[in-house]
């Protein structure tokens, strides 16, 4: 700390006055259209469902896609509505008796937010843990429109001001499944999370 | 000159003549190329980005002292640990010790280039503890036992034959076919060992957040997440210039850097770590620690010229571009910070051994024109130039050479004369054949060149000529 005061003892160079105001991205019009296209650019599939008896039909044959295994889901009462309302016959490991086993097939959380600009959802440490979003080969999000931002911006100011990561000591912004493209810039996708990201969005919420 | 300069001038000409590695090199950056050029039409307005990253860089460096403690003071309310290193050796040893004292026989690493920077594998292999590096292009430059080629693609260098050959030898797993997708799936499998053994995680930070007291980590892979959520222990470690006063701040910089780092939207996994595990949290490092490190950066902020390079966001992009880099690849400059940014601040962090690298430019301009946050790096080049020339003190003949040029400059007639006594003498020497040779003083050039074509006249005599002929017809 001293050698850095020290540092900046020496005057910063004067630097004219930069017209920041400029708007650096396009206004979003339409955030549900918006958030659709991220997703399918993102490699993500976006299914949008009314209500929760049709998120629960959604997710069932999204698990009937599955090899078959456990699955790890976030404990919350809606998600254990959902689940029983899915009927799967799986074995279901909740949150709350601790991190996912690395053999489970698929995680399903909820998400803090979900954001159009970049067709990403914003988890924290609350949706279920760290490790369920990234463990298994299919991570599933439940989600409302109601939860729909239009950009980055507005998803970290409602961060900020909900004290998110003072209430989680974690947290992350995910754009689309695990991918890599190390050799020759060669898009592979599943290099150490999820193969398959799926958000079911009810759009009656 | 240095030991230092001598082999980058060897190992320089040997890389820019093979064949095989320009053509992985001019087919990564090609790829690359219409990556970014697609990424940046997705902004409404590319340089006012830039803009605002700078603005929000500079921010935070000239009030870094004020910054690093908000976040120490947040990050130790959260129940985690901050550690200031002043150099390497302190901060190789900090981890050293706590991986010892915590029983820590297995490490899985994210990808960092401080840790590159500082030696810190070595230093934990010593005491016999394995680290993992578990980013895919990091895991492979590992195996091979070489330093990363490039600070985001590190295995760039290398081809789907190589890397089969490299997992075949190492892995004892042969894909006949050298598909990336089965690569990827063979040291996901090989990683996710590591990932589900190790006691103790290492990550970097992208960027280290002031107002929320949060580490925040970019990958692809999702190698990031799993170091920092399945071990018992978590270390990040960090230059002091990665911080940033607010999370909102992120909305501008995660899109740039992604940008301008491979061409994405945002990276996948763009990641917040505020501290270990809470009471009530599914899983989570029962340990969080974060290492600040100097390492020669407060050097450079007190000096007011070049404090900006600690703006950088090391996102690869002035390595790209560079025609010098795109030549001579990554791993001849033989420093932990390839292209125009490493040759701007190694010899600031490794001193003037390296002062060779401030001259590896040709001055183009071409990385300050893709900086996302503005550092104007082909300047820097030439400060460290001048600074090192008043350091090393007497040059004799450069002065000599700058004394004569002043002359021929402020006299016409000497300017012509010298002009002509050029012009007549390379024209002897070349009709004898001495082109290329220790006599010719283009030899720079016409070495390994065809000679360039002397004119038979001056341009004032071919400038005036078409005065007379054309243009003075006009008046």
């Amino acid at each position: 700390m001293e050698r850095i005061r020290a540092g900046l003892q020496v005057p910063a160079l004067e630097h004219a006055d930069q017209n920041s105001e400029a708007q650096i991205f396009e206004t979003i019009q339409n955030p549900l259209e918006r958030f659709q296209q991220e997703c399918k650019a993102n490699l993500m599939e976006c299914l949008l469902v009314e209500g929760q008896a049709a998120s629960a039909q959604t997710l069932a044959q999204v698990l009937q896609s599955l090899p078959q295994g456990e699955i790890y889901v976030q404990d919350s009462p809606g998600l254990r509505r959902i689940i029983d309302a899915a009927g799967t016959k799986r074995a279901v490991r909740w949150s709350s008796e601790g991190a996912p086993k690395e053999s489970s097939q698929a995680t399903v959380t909820l998400a803090d937010a979900l954001i159009a600009q970049t067709g990403s959802v914003f988890v924290s440490a609350s949706c279920g843990g760290r490790g369920a979003s990234v463990v298994a080969p299919c991570h599933i999000v439940v989600g409302l429109v109601s939860q729909l931002v239009p950009d980055l911006e507005t998803a970290l100011r409602n961060a900020t001001a909900e004290q998110r990561l003072e209430n989680n000591s974690y947290a992350c912004v995910i754009s689309g499944s695990s991918r890599t493209a190390d050799i020759e810039k060669i898009l592979v996708q599943g290099a150490h999370g999820p193969i398959r990201l799926v958000v079911i969005v009810d759009t009656k919420a | 000159m240095s030991s230092a300069a001598q082999k980058f001038l060897q190992d320089a000409a040997v890389k820019s003549a093979d064949l095989v590695h320009r053509e992985i090199i001019r087919k990564n950056m090609e790829s690359y190329d219409a990556a970014h050029l697609r990424g940046r039409s997705r902004f409404k307005d590319w340089e006012a980005a830039r803009r605002r990253c700078q603005e929000i860089k500079r921010e935070a460096i000239n009030h870094l002292d004020r910054y690093l403690l908000q976040f120490e003071e947040k990050v130790i309310a959260h129940g985690g640990h901050v550690f200031w290193a002043a150099n390497g050796d302190e901060a190789c040893a900090y981890i050293r010790d706590l991986a010892v004292s915590r029983g820590v026989r297995t490490i899985v690493k994210s990808k960092s280039m401080v840790t590159e920077e500082i030696h810190l594998g070595p230093a934990l292999e010593e005491k016999g503890i394995k680290v993992w590096e578990t980013d895919l292009g990091e895991f492979i430059v590992q195996l091979r036992n070489e330093p990363p080629y490039h600070i985001v693609t590190p295995a760039m260098h290398l081809n789907r034959q190589q890397i089969r050959e490299l997992f075949r030898d190492h892995l004892g797993e042969d894909i006949p076919d050298a598909d990336p997708q089965k690569l990827v799936a063979l040291a996901r499998r090989k990683l996710r060992e590591a990932f589900f053994a190790a006691e103790m995680g290492i990550s970097g930070a992208n960027f280290i957040i002031a107002d929320s007291g949060a580490v925040a980590i970019s990958t692809n892979e999702g190698n990031g997440r799993l170091s920092t959520s399945l071990p018992r222990i978590h270390v990040a470690i960090t230059g002091i210039e990665k911080v940033i006063p607010r999370l909102v701040d992120l909305a501008t910089l995660w899109p740039t850097l992604a940008t301008s780092g491979t061409g994405q939207p945002i990276t996948t996994y763009s990641t917040l770590v505020s501290g270990p595990r809470k009471p009530g949290e599914a899983d989570g490092p029962e340990e969080f620690h974060v290492v600040l490190l100097d390492n020669g950066r407060s050097g450079l902020l007190g000096n007011a010229e070049e404090r900006e390079v600690l703006h950088c966001i090391r996102c690869g992009a002035c390595l790209n571009i560079c025609p010098v880099y795109r030549n001579i690849g990554g791993h001849t400059y033989n420093t932990t910070y390839q292209g125009p940014i490493g040759s701007v601040l190694t010899p600031h962090l490794r001193g003037s051994e390296f002062q060779h690298l401030s001259y590896a430019s040709s001055l183009c301009g071409a990385c300050t024109s893709v900086c996302p946050v503005n550092i104007n790096l082909h300047h820097h080049l030439l400060h460290n130039r001048r600074d090192f020339s008043y350091a090393s003190g007497d040059n004799a003949k450069g002065r000599t050479q700058f004394k004569l040029w002043r002359r021929a400059m402020l006299n016409s007639r000497l300017y012509v004369l010298g002009g002509w006594m050029m012009r007549r003498g390379l024209h002897v020497l070349y009709g004898l054949g001495l082109a290329g040779t220790a006599a010719d003083p283009l030899r720079a050039w016409s070495r390994k060149r065809t000679p360039i074509p002397l004119p038979s006249q001056s341009f004032r005599k071919m400038w005036k000529k078409g005065l007379t002929q054309k243009n003075a017809v006009k008046r």
